[in-house]
């Protein structure tokens, strides 16, 4: 979206794009912090079933904000409770991902009146190493879904703003690339310098997703490994949904209090859920599953490239629908032999919760 | 001279532009390999970082498959989220971006978001711009790995999701608002390019043994600056080759990959 101020894409650029009003496609920094306000903030017990909680928190229409980082501690327990609940026009805020995406799709595609995204906010959406992500180069390619491009840096500062409670952010990226004409933010002159920097728009999502190494049941949580953007995505959210590998006492909390990373307030619901990043991995306790992963995607690709919906269909009756719980779906998918398998690979990446 | 493999020969020259007591930003596969060649020798003081938040790991546990990797967290000097290393990109202290793309111009924009000319309707969509897009904004230089096609190489690219030069104005990349000094070197397994000071133009610096510069350029959509000094590309030697088969890519998984045209 070109504003008074630019750089010099025009001069280079050819692209077609649909020019557009600029529209908040998640809360505004004014509404979060309202719904926060009306919350209470004492200490209470958040845990709940994840069947609860994503009953109680997940709404059609719904701007998620998805945490994690590509195949690297992603909220794959809540995203297959999402699938299994049902939420339609869906927008999916995130950095990079792949395996929630992708199921989401997959749901999309198998059970277009339980679930399906409207637009997506984004910087990456694939595999890496294993592939491209069929299903997304299938939605964008049919125009199924309305995409808005940032950078990872991009993305992960829109939640930081979010987070901070502020409605935008000024940058050093974005400009002079394409995405200056295609994404939300907006180029200014900086009313001190008088140079041009570019501004992205605050991400404040209706309902995040993170998954923490440990917390205690108020929602303080420790996070080892990379943070990726999980701490300012559950602060940017109105609602936050946390499942973590632990919960661990509150004293233990109290005792280091510089490792928490989530404070209690920006936390709604604790779900302790082992694994809960299943196929993908969680820093100290597994490697991702590059076998399952494979194995969803090629059913993916044959959908791409033929049509046909046999497999994913198969694939969702097994493994989402037909089972009644996250716990259910990994005796399933992967067996003690498997994640025993995957712990070892980790390297026994080192945590602390004492 | 050893035999060796079109991934190798790329890893190795990657190697080569990587200086020591420097900061590169990897992106995956080659460039996390060339880096890890070039801490193995000549750069044992240079440092990488992986954009989930790691700086200065030590990978004793084996190449990470991917930048989000936990195995990119081991032993690091600082772990924490992308907010984290991505603003000491933007502060200054990366050296170098190290990223890939789909397609480049003769001024260095890169290519990663579409294929096509309609963004709301692309005839192909790549995952995106990931962290390129920051890192090639934002890092001091910038270093590409590339196939080198003419389709690849081409007069126009669909999408600029990576900022070069722009139009090749001296002051595009100032009114873009990004800090970085912009394209630095792009790496083929045939050759090695550079940009010229002057016009900010794509440029051949060394050529494999037995490429000509004119079988370069017939590869090229565009007009290449041709000095009259090319250099031959280095080839790795059997030591090269061992670090990258059996240290680093122990299990092949980028160097003995299949290319799907």
């Amino acid at each position: 979206m070109l504003g008074p101020v630019s750089s010099k894409i025009k001069s280079v650029s050819k692209l077609k794009y649909d020019e557009k009003p600029f529209e908040h496609w998640g809360l505004t920094s004014n509404e979060v912090r309202k719904i926060t306000e009306q919350k209470d903030h004492g200490l209470t017990d958040k845990r709940m079933t994840l069947k609860e909680a994503v009953a109680k928190y997940a709404k059609d229409g719904m701007n998620l904000g998805v945490g994690g980082f590509v195949n690297t501690r992603v909220p794959a327990a809540i995203i297959h409770e999402i699938i299994r609940h049902g939420a339609k026009n869906l927008t999916l805020s995130f950095q990079s991902n792949s395996i929630c995406l992708e199921w989401l799709a997959g749901a999309m595609i198998v059970a277009p009146e339980k679930v399906s995204i409207k637009r997506v906010e984004l910087a990456w959406w694939g595999y890496e190493l294993i592939g491209i992500a069929p299903l997304w180069r299938y939605l964008v390619t049919n125009k199924i879904v309305e995409t808005d491009d940032y950078t990872n840096y991009g993305m992960s500062v829109r939640f930081k703003a979010g987070a901070m409670g502020i409605p935008f952010i000024p940058v050093r990226d974005h400009g002079g690339s394409d995405m200056e004409l295609v994404n939300r933010g907006r180029m200014i002159e900086c009313p001190f310098t008088g140079k041009n920097v570019y501004l992205l728009p605050a991400c404040n999502p209706d309902l995040g997703i993170v998954h923490t190494t440990a917390a205690d049941m108020y929602g303080n949580a420790r996070i080892f490994g990379a943070l990726c953007t999980c701490p300012e995505i559950a602060q940017a959210s109105a609602y936050t949904i946390m499942t973590t590998e632990r919960v661990i006492p509150t004293d233990t909390i109290r005792r280091y209090p510089n490792l928490t990373e989530i404070p209690y307030v920006a936390v709604d619901a604790v779900i302790e859920q082992p694994y809960g990043t299943y196929p993908g991995a969680c820093y100290g306790f597994n490697w991702f599953d590059m076998d399952h992963l494979r194995m969803y995607r090629g059913l993916c690709e044959d959908f791409r490239k033929t049509g046909n919906k046999d497999g994913l269909k198969k694939y969702f009756d097994e493994y989402i629908f037909g089972v009644d719980n996250f716990d259910e779906f990994l005796s399933k998918a992967a067996g003690y032999k498997k994640l025993r398998e995957l712990r070892t690979m980790d390297g026994y990446q080192p945590i602390y919760t004492l | 001279m050893p035999e060796y493999s079109a991934f190798e020969m790329i890893a190795f020259t990657g190697s080569r532009q990587l200086e020591d007591k420097k900061i590169v930003f990897v992106g995956t596969g080659l460039p996390i390999i060339a880096a890890m060649h070039a801490q193995l020798t000549h750069a044992p003081n240079l440092y990488m970082i992986y954009e989930a938040g790691s700086l200065a790991p030590i990978l004793e546990i084996g190449m990470p498959l991917s930048v989000g990797d936990t195995r990119a967290g081991r032993k690091a000097c600082y772990l924490k989220g992308l907010c984290a290393v991505f603003e000491l990109t933007q502060r200054g202290f990366a050296d170098y971006a190290f990223i890939g793309g789909a397609q480049i111009d003769m001024y260095g924009n890169i290519g990663s978001t579409i294929e096509g000319d309609n963004y709301n309707k692309p005839d192909i969509r790549f995952p995106g711009s990931g962290g390129a897009g920051a890192m090639a904004a934002n890092c001091a230089k910038t270093i590409a790995i590339m196939a080198l096609e003419k389709r690849r190489f081409c007069k126009r690219v669909d999408f600029i999701t990576s900022i070069g030069f722009g139009n090749g104005s001296p002051d595009y990349r100032e009114k873009a608002g990004v800090m970085g000094s912009g394209p630095y070197r792009v790496i083929t397994q045939q050759a090695l390019f550079g940009f010229d000071d002057a016009t900010r133009r794509m440029k051949l610096l060394e050529v494999r043994p037995g490429f000509t510069p004119q079988q370069i350029q017939d590869m090229i959509e565009f007009e290449l600056i041709i000095p009259s000094d090319v250099k031959e590309m280095a080839e790795p030697t059997e030591d090269d080759l061992r670090l990258l088969r059996d240290e680093i890519d122990k299990e092949g998984y980028f160097l003995k990959r299949v290319v799907k045209k």
